[in-house]
C-alpha cells in the first residue's frame, strides 16, 4: 500500500507530464535534450535562487511577507531566465534553419518550433515538480503520511502534488505562449506569461491562512486552466493562419 | 511537406549514448534505495586498502585517509592500464581477450551473485537454490558470451553492458562516504591526464588501436550496432569480427575508459572534391561507411551511390531513398551537430578541407564511465532524492557537453571529467544550498 501510495502521488504530479513525454518528446532525440537543457536551466536557476536566500533562512513561520518577497524575486528572476532560454533558442534556431538550408531540407515547420517550445516547458514544468514535490516524497513511500497544521484536511503528500500539477501545466504552457508571444511581439503574450506566473505563487501565500489551501489550490486551478484554454486557443489560431498561408502557394 | 523536418533525425547518437547511461544510473539507484538497509557492511576492494572509514572519525581523518586511499586506488589503475597497454603493444592481443572473458565472468557471476542474494533476501522471492544457480550460470554464460563474440544480437551486448555497470556500480556504492568523494574526483582528474597528456596510457592504447586498426581491448559500449561482419572484408586484419570488448579488469581497472569516437578516415578526399555541397558529399560517405559496415550491403546500391555521387542532388536523395530511411537517418547526427553545434568559419573550412573523420560510426563509452557515473548518482541517492535528480542532470549535461567537445575535436575524449566535476559541484550545491530552501519552501506549502 505504501508504494502504491508513492507511486500515486508521483503520478499525480507527473503523470500528465510523462504522457506528453511520452506521446511527444520522446519520438524526437532533439526535444529530450530540449528539456534536459531546460531542466537543467531551472535546476540553476533554483540553485542561485537558494544560494542568494540562504543567509536568511529559515524564515520565521508566521511571518507573510518575506515569503511574499522570495516569491516576487524568484518569479523576477525565472521570467529573466526564461527571456535568456528564448533569446539562445532563437540563435539555435537559426543556426538549424541555416544547417537545413545546408541540407537541402525544409526548414523549421511551425509544429517543430511549437514542439520545442512545448519541450522547454516540459522541461521547467518537470523540474518543478521533481524538485518541489517528488524529492519530498521519499518518506510518503514508507509506512507512515504527513499532515501539515494549516491544511489538516489532506495528506501534505498528496496536497503538494497537486499544487505542483498546476505548476507543471503552467509551466509547461506558458513556455509556449511566451515563445510565441516573443516570435510575434506580441506584447500581451508576453507580458501575461510573468503575470501568471507571479499570480501563482501569490496564490500559495493564501495556504498560509489555516485551512487556506481549501481556496488557494482551486483558485491555482483556475489560473493553470486558463493559461492552459489561452495556450490552446493561440496555437489553434496559428495553425489556421500557417495552413491558410500555405495553401494558396501549393 | 514530403520530406521530413530535421528535428526528427538531430541528435540520435546523443541519445544513443545517454539512454543507456540513464537506464544504468536509474537502476543503481534502485538497488541502492532498496538494498540500503541489509548492506551496511563495509567491503575491502582496490579502493579502500589503506584506511577504512570509520563515522566516528574526526574530519582530518577522514580526510587524510579517504586521500590516500584515492591515490592509492589511482596509482592502482594506472598501473594496471599500463599493463594493459604494453600487453596489447607486444601483441598479446588474445591473452588480453581470455583475461577480459574471464573478468566478466567473474563479475557477473560473484558480484552480480551476490547482488541477486541479496536482492532475493530483501524481497524474500521463494527460489531454491539450485534454480538461483542455475539460472545465474546461464546468465552468466550468456554475458560473457555476448560480451566477447560476434552473432550476437548488438542489443545483447548493450544489455551486458550496463548490467555489468550495474552490478559495478553496485558494489562500490558501498565505499564510505568520503572515500567515494576522493575517488570519484582523483578518477576524473586521473582520466583527463591518461586520454589527453602526451603518453598517457588510454590516448597510446587508442592511438595503437587506431593505428593498427584493431579494435579497443577495453570494455566500451558502442551505441550504435556495428554488425558482427561475418565478411569482414573491408578490413584485412580486422577484429571487427570480435566484439569490441574486453572485461577491463572489473574492478580494478574499470577506469580505463574513454569516450571515442569511431573514426572512418577513409574514402574522404576524393568525393568532398565537390565543397560546394559539401553535406551531400557526406551523405555520399554516410552510405557508403554504412555499406561496409551494414549486414546486407548491396552491392548495386553502393555502386549506384557512388556513381551518383557526383551527379545531382536528387540522384543521391534517390539512392538514400532506395535505401529506405534507416540509412537517412544513418548520416551521423554528429557530424550535422558538427555543422550546426558550432558553425564558425574555421569549422566549416575544416570541414570543406575535409580533413574531418567521420564519425558516424557510432560513439563509444568505456565501461568505467557507466560505473562512476552511477556510483556518484549512487551515493547522492544515500542522501535525498533532490541531489540524486540535481547529480543526474548534472552528468548528463556533462555528457552532452563531452558529446559537442567530441564532435568538435574529433579525438578520444575522457568522459569522466567534466561530468563528475558537475555532478561533484551540484551534489554538494544541492545538498548546503537547495534542500533548505526548497524544504523550507514546501513545507509551507509555498511554490513559483
Amino acid at each position: 500500500m505504501t508504494i502504491a501510495a508513492g507511486i500515486g502521488y508521483a503520478l499525480v504530479a507527473l503523470g500528465p507530464s510523462l504522457s506528453l513525454f511520452v506521446s511527444v518528446v520522446s519520438k524526437k532525440p532533439f526535444l529530450i535534450l530540449t528539456l534536459l537543457s531546460s531542466t537543467l536551466v531551472w535546476l540553476v536557476s533554483l540553485i542561485v535562487l537558494s544560494g542568494l536566500w540562504r543567509p536568511f533562512l529559515p524564515l520565521k513561520a508566521n511571518v507573510r511577507w518575506p515569503y511574499a518577497l522570495l516569491v516576487i524575486s524568484s518569479v523576477c528572476f525565472q521570467e529573466a531566465l526564461r527571456f535568456l532560454f528564448w533569446k539562445v533558442y532563437k540563435r539555435l534556431e537559426d543556426v538549424l534553419d541555416s544547417f537545413a538550408d545546408r541540407i537541402s531540407r525544409p526548414r523549421l515547420f511551425l509544429t517543430d518550433k511549437l514542439q520545442i517550445a512545448l519541450a522547454g516547458g516540459l522541461g521547467h514544468g518537470v523540474a518543478h515538480a521533481v524538485f518541489f514535490c517528488l524529492s519530498l516524497l521519499t518518506p510518503a513511500f514508507g509506512p507512515a503520511t504527513f499532515y501539515v497544521d494549516r491544511c489538516s484536511k489532506v495528506p501534505f503528500f498528496l496536497i503538494s502534488a497537486i499544487i505542483a500539477l498546476a505548476f507543471v501545466t503552467i509551466h509547461t504552457f506558458s513556455m509556449v505562449i511566451a515563445f510565441e508571444g516573443y516570435a510575434k511581439g506580441n506584447k500581451v503574450d508576453q507580458v501575461i506569461v510573468p503575470v501568471i506566473h507571479l499570480a501563482a505563487g501569490m496564490l500559495t501565500l493564501v495556504n498560509f491562512a489555516s485551512e487556506g489551501c481549501v481556496i488557494g489550490v482551486p483558485l491555482l486551478y483556475v489560473l493553470a486552466s486558463l493559461t492552459l484554454v489561452h495556450c490552446g486557443k493561440m496555437v489553434w489560431q496559428r495553425l489556421i493562419e500557417s495552413r491558410n498561408q500555405s495553401s494558396p502557394s501549393r | 511537406m514530403e520530406s521530413s523536418s530535421i528535428l526528427d533525425s538531430l541528435g540520435v547518437e546523443i541519445i544513443g549514448v545517454m539512454a543507456p547511461v540513464s537506464i544504468c544510473m536509474f537502476l543503481v539507484v534502485l538497488l541502492t534505495y532498496s538494498l540500503s538497509v541489509t548492506s551496511d557492511s563495509q567491503i575491502r576492494t582496490a579502493a579502500n586498502l589503506i584506511y577504512i572509514e570509520n563515522p566516528s572519525d574526526s574530519a582530518t581523518v577522514k580526510l587524510e585517509g579517504s586521500l590516500e586511499n584515492a591515490i592509492v586506488f589511482v596509482v592502482l589503475v594506472a598501473a594496471v592500464t599500463f599493463v594493459l597497454v604494453l600487453l596489447f603493444y607486444y601483441n598479446f592481443t588474445n591473452f588480453l581477450k581470455h583475461y577480459m572473458r574471464f573478468s566478466a565472468f567473474f563479475v557477473l557471476g560473484t558480484m552480480g551473485g551476490a547482488i541477486f542474494l541479496s536482492i532475493i533476501q530483501h524481497f524474500s522471492i521463494p527460489v531454491d537454490s539450485i534454480t538461483c544457480f542455475v539460472l545465474l550460470f546461464n546468465f552468466t554464460i550468456l554475458g560473457t558470451l555476448s560480451v566477447f563474440s560476434g552473432g550476437m544480437p548488438i542489443l545483447v551486448r548493450q544489455c551486458y553492458m550496463v548490467v555489468m555497470g550495474i552490478v559495478v556500480a553496485a558494489w562500490f556504492t558501498k565505499l564510505p562516504e568520503w572515500t567515494t568523494w576522493f575517488i570519484l574526483v582523483a578518477l576524473a582528474l586521473y582520466d583527463l591526464v591518461a586520454v589527453l597528456a602526451p603518453g598517457g596510457p588510454l590516448k597510446l592504447l587508442v592511438e595503437l588501436a587506431s593505428t593498427r586498426d584493431e579494435e579497443l581491448p577495453a570494455m566500451v559500449y558502442e551505441a550504435r550496432p556495428t554488425v558482427s561482419s561475418h565478411h569482414g572484408r573491408n578490413r584485412g586484419s580486422s577484429l571487427r569480427a570480435l566484439v569490441s570488448g574486453g572485461g577491463g579488469g572489473g574492478v580494478s581497472d574499470s577506469g580505463s575508459v574513454e569516450l571515442q569516437a569511431v573514426r572512418e578516415n577513409s574514402h574522404n578526399l576524393d568525393y568532398n572534391a565537390v565543397a560546394v555541397r559539401d553535406i551531400d558529399n557526406v551523405d555520399g560517405n554516410g552510405n557508403r561507411n554504412r555499406d561496409s559496415v551494414d549486414r546486407s550491403p548491396s552491392e548495386g546500391h553502393f555502386a549506384s551511390s557512388v556513381s551518383s555521387e557526383h551527379s545531382t542532388v536528387v540522384g543521391i536523395r534517390e539512392s538514400i531513398e532506395s535505401r529506405g530511411s534507416v540509412a537517412d537517418e544513418e548520416m551521423s547526427p554528429l557530424v550535422e551537430l558538427m555543422g550546426w553545434g558550432d558553425d564558425r568559419e574555421d569549422l566549416r573550412g575544416f570541414e570543406e578541407s575535409n580533413n574531418v573523420e567521420n564519425l558516424r560510426n557510432g560513439i563509444k563509452l568505456g565501461l568505467g564511465d557507466f560505473i562512476f557515473y552511477s556510483v556518484l548518482v549512487g551515493r547522492a541517492a544515500m542522501y535525498d532524492l533532490m541531489t540524486v535528480y540535481a547529480c543526474y542532470l548534472a552528468i548528463i549535461s556533462g555528457l552532452g557537453c563531452t558529446l559537442i567537445l567530441l564532435s568538435v575535436y574529433n579525438r578520444a575524449l575522457p568522459a569522466l571529467p567534466i561530468s563528475i566535476m558537475l555532478g561533484v559541484v551540484f551534489y554538494f550545491l544541492t545538498r548546503l544550498l537547495m534542500e533548505p530552501f526548497v524544504v523550507g519552501m514546501t513545507t509551507n506549502l509555498m511554490m513559483f
